[in-house]
């Protein structure tokens, strides 16, 4: 380990090497959504990139999935807890997955960090997580059900492959060539950055790019308070209503903000962690944090460690919003989605024009899994689904897209067919969805889909009960909703089955509207009527 | 009939470039541009310019033009109404496109308008499944109810776009003839003439910008050729297209969305046959003007071709020269933001009120401030004197942000370049380093206003050796109208395994192409001497999903054309992703042939040697801020004009000339090529 000690670096240099780190970042992101193979990173772009300083603080992330910086922040002092930096070389890949001991969120998102030598010193990490769609149709009362948890134990040793660790891995997937492939596709965007970082320190010299790297998380913090302290000193409190299909009574979580000078402390309550799947580990609730306080204090704030200094985070531990081993978290994002709407909520009163009406509140998904017509072979397909986009102080929300935590592509439907035996009857907007106001809420999303061959199937959706709510005045969007052709066995917590020719049709929520619906312009209101939105 | 002619409308200047076959004279002019009808400016420009060498439109035997109509259209939504047909279920599909939001934390961020509204939008029953078998014919009669609801609603235009339109396209085929019944009057293009390759909403949206867009250009087409046709003009003119290459005005109207990437395609195309003439094939080239810069390499003289861009939101499938597009210029402006750092870019204070040093009123500095603080730009006047300038207007701005950053004036002026620079290279190092090329084995040539000003100091950020700076930076695009040739591009996709079992397929759909290739050359009227083909194709490992181009090795299709293929993408994968992944099958996805009609080019003429000595081409001398001097350094100043062939000097020196400055750090040398291009290499 190195400490960049007393090199001082100019701010033209900070900006100068910044800018190189996100270039290799976004490089990693490109390689790996190039060389991989399933359709949920090849086509949904459903990975993340990043360099970490060696303590494990972030020193960049591409742009991808805000939900991801959860698993990149937990890996490193995972790493660290099992392993000394003095016994890491170059060539070492560590591999993680679990929640509680590899420091993931949930156990489909792999992680693999690579330790970056400059001259034999190990100076960062190169990191990358991609969300492996595969322990599919599990169970979720506790963590044990919902795939193999993987500690984080090296991939590769010196560049040596661990054939036995590997095979162990693959034998618990259900489609080991599409986890094989994918793994190598990480190895690929790991190497670059772990070259590039190296070319960088050869031409800038390690010291200064080291002593860059501390100077960006400062500058990130900067930043982060100057957003905070242009908030309106206070306590602001908020709650707001979750409910999902795991669970037939919706639970209420809340949060107390208080905000003083450039500093912000969020306290989180919920519910006791529960036998399902979408508790959430801390980091998880972080990333959350992070996600939603920059988007108002200043959305330019690079995505590093420096940003969340000045913030102070609390749940109870046990809790939905804070769980420990060994409640289950695969589903954790559906929470996620509700903690920003209750940041928001709370934020609204402070500074409302900064804040948008609730969006869908939800990560609707379909998780298809079956066998191949023909070949047998097993075959899992995730699809995630957007929804509206909540309604700003004078703009109307946008309509049908992922909001917050995730930002997935929808794989095309000339893909989709081509790979796996479903047929897509609908994908269009709802009609309606868009909650009134002033300003309109933005539309969710019907997608429709018939099973070519029988295979089971999860869904996931939120604001099946409450809905999303308006700012201002403004009226609440639709709710998400389901429904399946006659004949289909009822779903319960969300699992079930489709025969062939049977149809599954989801709908994901709209978003709220932002001031009363009586000031929305005559104009408006006629080009809403004639384009058949509302 | 001895002169060929090469216009590039511009939005602020219709640059024009004429070269006499006899004589090898190149004459270059320029005319303001006149946006509200660009043909005007076009029609004044070649008149006088001819008229300036002696000649009479008459005498024109090649006429090349490019044109940002077709972007600029849709860049300001100034296309036509327009309809669009679909399958029922996905007539959101335009709109919804990838379901991703435009900014990740900006809550305030806006997708760009869907170009058809929703009231235009109507999806009719039909549906073709993935194989090609039909499961629901298309429903004729809900085709033409849309066609008269468009035609009663007073759209120009109709885009129609079905799913696997590319695979099968007979419901796009029967849709077309029956709007054609209803609706003579309207542009009509189906997704599968206009981009026949899978994923439907790039293909759908490439369409309806198409369509979009049709009814613009045909109308700018009609009126550029009866301008041309009244100044005497017998040439038959041709169009750029974002491939580099020109077409005849017939194609460019049916598909003008092959024409909304082609503003920096001729530059590219100029560096080419420059790097040609000079024997330095392998370049990088770099053109930077007022508020952005274009990248773009060429590999042993090969263009890269893109076949898919997001054009401000809107993904188009065409084929195009693969340049990538920073948003930094000499217009860029500085700033320091809440977290004290120095940003430059992508704000640009544009054409009016320009930077600082203008006197128009602008008070936040730009890029250009910072190179007359620096003296790098000549302190007092511009544009051959044309422009007077005010070093101490930018003194002050500059050092206000040099007392926020607690720098002095002359470190946060050579900061801001530094800052402009790092930018560039990031653009270059996307087109290079990230696909799998080093920088340092190309030379960087530099065009446009500002190129060879910053080309120095990115080429020392890249470690970059040599640098070429043309005769006239300035209008490398009209230049290169004159360099180019008529170039299509035909794609079949067809999924299937590259083997052997392919080889009867594979020969059927190139011997189509070739055929739609041949069409088009006769269209064109190009003679068969004339006429090449290249032949690619798009595979990948089966289950990836994005595909490398691969060349298909001219001659007959056998066994051995699979295995170049083969080999040829495991190549290509390994330079890309670093790994090969023995034993897994590649599956081809897309056949490409490029038909080239070969037009005869200008010709230059290299000039005699005039010895080394460069000392009558000095003009005076300015002192110019140098950070690795130490400071300021007086510099000999060098007319460009005057310099001759084989004349060489060393830095620190500046070359002026009237639209362009030539910057040499200390130690660099510079030579004057026989056709009088500049070469500075490092020390």
């Amino acid at each position: 380990m190195t400490t960049p000690a007393s090199v001082s670096v100019d701010p033209i240099t900070v900006e100068v090497i910044g800018s190189s780190f996100a270039s290799i970042a976004e490089e990693m992101g490109e390689a790996l959504v190039k060389a991989s193979y399933s359709t949920n990173i090849k086509e949904r772009r459903d990975c993340s990139t990043a360099l970490f300083d060696v303590e494990g603080q972030t020193l960049c992330q591409a742009e991808h999935i805000p939900m991801h910086l959860g698993s990149f922040i937990g890996i490193i002092p995972h790493i660290l807890k099992r392993h000394s930096v003095a016994e890491m070389k170059p060539g070492d890949v560590f591999i993680g997955n679990d929640a509680y001991e590899g420091g993931g969120t949930h156990l489909p998102d792999i992680v693999l960090a690579e330790p970056v030598f400059h001259e034999g010193v190990m100076i960062a990490w190169a990191v990358n997580t991609a969300h492996h769609s595969d322990f599919a149709d599990r169970g979720h009362a506790h963590i044990y059900q919902e795939g193999l948890r993987i500690p984080p134990i090296r991939l590769y040793d010196g560049g040596v492959l661990m054939k036995d660790v590997q095979e162990l891995i693959l034998l618990n997937c259900q489609v080991p060539r599409e986890r094989l492939s994918d793994l190598r596709a990480q190895m690929a965007a790991n190497r670059l950055g772990v070259e590039r970082l190296r070319a960088l320190c050869d031409k800038y010299g390690r010291d200064t790019v080291l002593a860059a790297g501390k100077a960006l998380q400062d500058y990130a913090e900067r930043k982060m308070r100057a957003g905070i302290a242009s908030i309106p000193d206070g306590t602001y409190r908020f709650s707001d209503s979750f409910d999902n299909p795991e669970i037939d009574a919706a639970l209420t979580f809340s949060v107390t903000i208080t905000v003083a000078g450039d500093e912000m402390t969020l306290a989180f309550d919920s519910p006791p962690q529960m036998r399902a799947g979408f508790n959430m580990v801390y980091t998880a609730l972080l990333s959350t944090v992070y996600y939603a306080v920059k988007t108002v204090a200043d959305p330019t704030i690079p995505p590093n460690a420096g940003l969340a200094r000045p913030l102070t985070v609390t749940a109870t531990e046990g809790s939905v919003l804070n769980c420990v081993h060994p409640a289950a978290v695969n589903g954790r994002i559906a929470a996620c989605q509700r903690v920003v709407d209750l940041i928001h909520g709370a934020l609204a009163q402070a500074v409302p024009d900064r804040v948008i009406a609730a969006c869908s509140g939800a990560v609707a998904s379909a998780t298809f899994a079956g066998e191949q017509p023909g070949s047998g072979e097993l075959w899992v397909y995730l699809e995630t689904i957007g929804g509206g986009s909540g309604a700003r102080t004078n703009k109307d929300g946008l309509h049908g897209v992922h909001v917050h935590m995730t930002n997935t592509s929808n794989l095309p439907v000339e893909a989709l067919e081509l790979e796996y035996p479903l047929t897509l009857l609908r994908y269009e907007l709802v009609d309606g969805s868009g909650g009134d106001g002033r300003q309109r809420g933005g539309m969710g999303l019907r997608r429709v889909y018939r099973a070519e061959a029988p295979c089971r199937l999860n869904v996931d959706n939120s604001r099946l009960t409450s809905r999303p709510w308006g700012l201002a005045g403004g009226g609440e969007g639709q709710g998400g909703s389901f429904a399946f052709s006659e004949g289909v066995v009822p779903f319960f917590k969300g699992d079930g089955a489709l025969e062939k020719g049977q149809i599954v049709e989801i709908i994901t929520p709209g978003a709220g509207g932002y001031g009363p619906p009586a000031e929305r312009s005559a104009e408006l209101r006629a080009k809403d009527r004639a384009e058949q939105r509302y | 009939m001895a002169w060929r002619i090469g216009i590039d409308s511009g939005g602020t200047f219709t640059d024009v470039c004429l070269f006499d076959d006899a004589t090898g004279m190149v004459a270059v002019w320029k005319v303001p541009s006149t946006p509200d009808d660009p043909s005007r400016a076009i029609a004044r420009g070649t008149q006088e310019a001819v008229e300036r060498v002696g000649a009479s439109p008459a005498d024109i035997a090649y006429f090349g033009h490019g044109t940002t109509v077709g972007t600029n259209a849709l860049i300001q939504h100034r296309g036509v109404k327009t309809g669009l047909i679909t399958t029922e279920g996905f007539r959101d599909l335009i709109e919804i496109g990838r379901q991703k939001r435009p900014d990740l934390y900006d809550l305030q961020a806006d997708k760009a308008p869907p170009l058809v509204t929703r009231d235009l939008r109507f999806g009719v029953p039909e549906r073709v499944r993935y194989d090609g078998s039909v499961e629901t014919p298309l429903d004729e009669e809900a085709v033409r109810q849309a066609a008269r609801a468009l035609k009663s609603e007073g759209v120009k235009a109709v885009a129609i776009g079905f799913l696997y339109g590319f695979v099968r396209p007979e419901h796009e085929e029967a849709a077309k003839h029956i709007i054609t019944e209803e609706f003579p009057e309207a542009f009509i293009c189906a997704s599968h003439e206009v981009a026949p390759e899978f994923r439907e909403y790039e293909r759908i949206s490439t369409t309806v910008v198409n369509a979009y867009l049709g009814p613009v250009m045909q109308g700018y087409i009609r009126r550029l050729a009866d301008r041309l046709k009244e100044l005497g003009l017998k040439a038959v003119p041709h169009l750029t297209q974002s491939n580099g290459g020109v077409i005849g005005f017939d194609m460019a109207a049916r598909l003008p969305v092959r024409t909304v990437l082609s503003g920096p395609s001729t530059g590219v195309v100029a560096a080419q046959a420059i790097g040609a003439m000079i024997g330095i094939p392998s370049l990088i080239t770099f053109d930077m003007g007022g508020t952005s810069s274009d990248v773009a390499l060429l590999d042993d003289g090969e263009a890269k071709l893109a076949s898919e861009a997001n054009v401000h939101g809107y993904p188009i499938k065409a084929p195009m020269l693969d340049i990538h597009t920073v948003g930094a210029g000499g217009g860029s402006l500085a700033a320091i933001d809440s977290g004290g750092l120095l940003k430059v870019g992508p704000r640009s204070a544009g054409a009016d009120p320009g930077p600082v040093c203008y006197g128009r009123g602008a008070t936040e500095p730009a890029v250009t401030d910072a190179n007359v603080v620096l003296q790098t730009l000549n302190p007092t006047h511009l544009l051959g004197g044309r422009m007077p300038i005010d070093q101490a207007l930018s003194k002050q701005a500059i050092g206000r942000l040099a007392d926020e950053l607690g720098l002095d004036l002359m470190a946060t002026a050579q900061g801001i370049i530094s800052v402009v620079t790092a930018n560039m290279a990031k653009a270059i190092r996307v087109i290079s380093v990230q696909r799998g090329h080093d920088p340092r084995d190309y030379a960087l040539v530099a065009f446009g206003g500002a190129g060879p000003l910053h080309a120095a100091r990115l080429a020392r950020e890249l470690d970059m050796k040599r640098i070429v700076v043309p005769r006239n930076p300035g209008i490398g695009c009209a230049l290169g109208l004159l360099l180019t040739d008529l170039r299509a591009n035909f794609a079949t996709t067809r999924l299937a395994t590259l083997s052997e079992a392919l080889l009867p397929d594979m020969a059927g759909i190139f011997v189509a192409l070739q055929e739609q290739a041949d069409h088009w050359f006769a269209e064109e009227g190009v003679a068969s001497a004339d006429r090449r083909l290249k032949r690619t194709a798009d595979l990948r490992y089966h289950g990836q999903n994005y595909e490398l181009a691969i060349d298909v090795p001219d001659g007959p299709i056998t066994p051995a054309t699979i295995a170049a293929l083969a080999e040829g993408f495991a190549a290509a994968h390994k330079r890309l992703y670093g790994f090969v992944a023995e034993g897994e099958a590649v599956q081809l996805v897309t056949y490409r042939v490029e038909a080239v009609g070969l037009v005869p080019k200008a010709a230059f003429r290299p000039e005699p040697d005039a010895g080394p000595d460069a000392s009558h081409a000095v003009i005076g001398s300015r002192e110019v801020w140098f950070p690795e001097a130490g400071g300021f350094v007086a510099c000999p100043i060098y007319d460009r004009d005057k310099l001759k062939s084989g004349n060489r000097f060393t830095g620190p020196a500046i070359v002026e000339q009237m639209d362009s400055t030539t910057v040499l750090l200390p130690g660099m040398t510079a030579t004057v090529e026989p056709y009088l291009n500049l070469i500075l290499e490092m020390p």
